[in-house]
């Protein structure tokens, strides 16, 4: 008997143990995911009017500095709670991830050949400019050069040779 | 004396399981308040059997199809088997799982979740893996659901060997009691039908203003392991003379691109399917995007999903051969019911928005 009452004890702490080594479990808040470090200083970045736009940025203090879009919209997704916005101007979008009360710059990407990337490349360069400022690693054999720093990437895509977007993003999964 | 003791043994087992069942049934989510799509798949069981087409996919398919439309219409049999961002794997699995219960004549399988080729590739993995409960936990017991569950697990849910909390889901949910609301209590034993034949119904309207912009990929090419489980739907369908249908909802974000198109296209012609782009005949459908949509193009609301309902149904009469039950009394007598239900829940939502 006593054998019996043990077992069902060790069954017990078993599934204890089994559920405290768990991660939490999943929510259903936020859209694109609270993986941000907002406002990491190493994150990628471009000048605008004088203002740097950096991943994990504050979008407040970015509207304020550079003034509103031309365009604004709101994208929800399927069963998840919380907004990521999309700010178009004229030469560039921002994407935007929702933390607390705040949003913060999860994505960016450029339109045109007026702003370009602190190693001087631009949409319309040549590969070859392209190799120039991020070397022959970071291209993957077929058309695009991408380079990664902690948990953020930036890819240059080249159409016949020559550059036509230039993305930047959070890293998540 | 020792036959005392394996009574008062048995008994402690039991009472031991029967407490361990209820903890579980109540820290598990609910899903009948703000995130009903948790509940879509196991309202299926209910209503399986006898439906002539089976819609499979994601919130494309679950949002934007309204099968009493179809029904009163056409008297098409049909019923959605739809969960938030369902992957492909999880499609297959359903789809596996839907022919233990019934065969139909049409499978109709929305090829947005192409684009997504391993759990990985969806990004953020905890939001990935509250996507994954909300497609398996409502699966009864099944070779189907193991497989799906092992096709479906995230890299860090393998490190800690997640598949058995989808055995055991209180492994998985024991910290939820601190979030316990009514809920939880109110709907523990019974829940309520959140959709009307795996439609979730919203009445609410937000128009599309602006097109919802991306920025291009670096590869469009769809991956190999949704390829992989797409061929093993062509298979399996065909085992069961069945015909598949694939579709592109009408939904305009996320992006549909001109080279995924093309990659179905193709596909459908190589494999001899039917393949209808619903976002080419919008305006044939008569979609009116400043109404019939309340999430600003991403999903229809049920006005939307009517109209959709009314213009697909004339496909599957005209190019699948489905029939007309409305002659039949014992299945009119059964969509009576559903009609109804799904009439007072329209009539309710309006009344709420």
């Amino acid at each position: 008997m006593k054998r019996w009452m043990a077992f069902l004890l060790v069954l017990c702490m078993a599934v204890g143990f089994a559920a405290c080594s768990t991660p939490e479990a999943p929510t259903t808040d936020g859209t694109t995911p609270n993986v941000g470090n907002p406002g990491d200083p190493n994150a990628y970045y471009f000048t605008h009017k004088g203002t740097d736009i950096r991943l994990n940025g504050d979008m407040e203090a970015i509207l304020k500095a550079i003034g509103e879009p031309k365009k604004y919209t709101e994208e929800t997704s399927c069963a998840f709670t919380g907004l990521d916005k999309t700010y178009t101007y004229d030469s560039f979008v921002i994407q935007t991830y929702p933390k607390g009360d705040k949003d913060y710059v999860y994505m960016f990407w450029f339109l045109d050949d007026m702003v370009e990337t602190p190693e001087g490349v631009k949409i319309g360069d040549t590969q070859a400019a392209v190799e120039a400022a991020y070397g022959t690693d970071a291209y993957n054999g077929k058309n695009a050069f991408i380079t990664k720093k902690d948990n953020y990437s930036m890819t240059v895509i080249l159409k016949d040779g020559v550059v036509s977007s230039i993305q930047y993003t959070i890293v998540i999964g | 004396m020792k036959k005392k003791s394996i009574l008062i043994l048995c008994a402690s087992l039991a009472v031991c399981i029967a407490l361990l069942w209820l903890l579980q049934a109540l820290l598990m989510p609910k899903y009948m308040g703000s995130v009903k799509e948790g509940a879509l798949i196991g309202e299926y069981y209910d209503n399986a059997g006898n439906n002539d087409v089976v819609f499979i996919g994601d919130c494309e398919v679950y949002e934007n199809f309204s099968p009493i439309t179809m029904w009163e219409e056409y008297g098409i049999t049909s019923i959605i088997r739809g969960s938030a961002q369902q992957m492909i794997w999880q499609s297959y699995y359903l789809m596996e799982e839907t022919f233990q219960y019934e065969t139909p004549k049409v499978m109709v399988f929305n090829v947005l979740s192409m684009k997504y080729d391993t759990p990985q590739s969806t990004g953020d993995q905890t939001q990935r893996e509250a996507y994954n409960r909300m497609t398996l936990d409502g699966m009864r017991w099944s070779d189907s659901k193991w497989n799906s569950v092992l096709a479906s697990m995230t890299e860090e849910e393998k490190e800690w060997q997640g598949q058995w909390s989808y055995l055991f889901p209180l492994l998985r949910y024991h910290d939820r009691w601190s979030q316990l609301t009514a809920e939880d209590f109110q709907y523990l034993f019974k829940k309520d039908q959140v959709s009307d034949n795996g439609y979730l119904m919203q009445t609410g309207v937000k128009p599309y203003e602006d097109e919802h912009v991306q920025p291009p990929l670096v590869d469009y090419t769809f991956g190999e392991n949704s390829y992989y489980y797409l061929d093993k739907m062509v298979e399996l369908c065909k085992s069961h003379g069945t015909q598949l249908v694939l579709i592109k909802a009408p939904s305009l974000y996320p992006v549909w691109w001109d080279e995924w198109d093309q990659q179905m296209v193709e596909y459908a012609e190589k494999h001899d399917l039917l393949y209808v782009n619903l976002l080419e005949t919008q305006e044939e459908i008569g979609i009116d995007w400043s109404k019939d949509t309340y999430d600003a193009g991403l999903h229809l609301n049920v006005y939307g999903a009517e109209k959709l309902a009314s213009y697909f149904g004339r496909i599957l009469v005209d190019e699948c051969g489905v029939a007309d039950h409305r002659g039949d009394d014992t299945v009119s007598a059964v969509w009576a019911e559903k009609v109804a239900t799904y009439y007072a829940r329209k009539e309710k939502l309006e009344a709420q928005s």
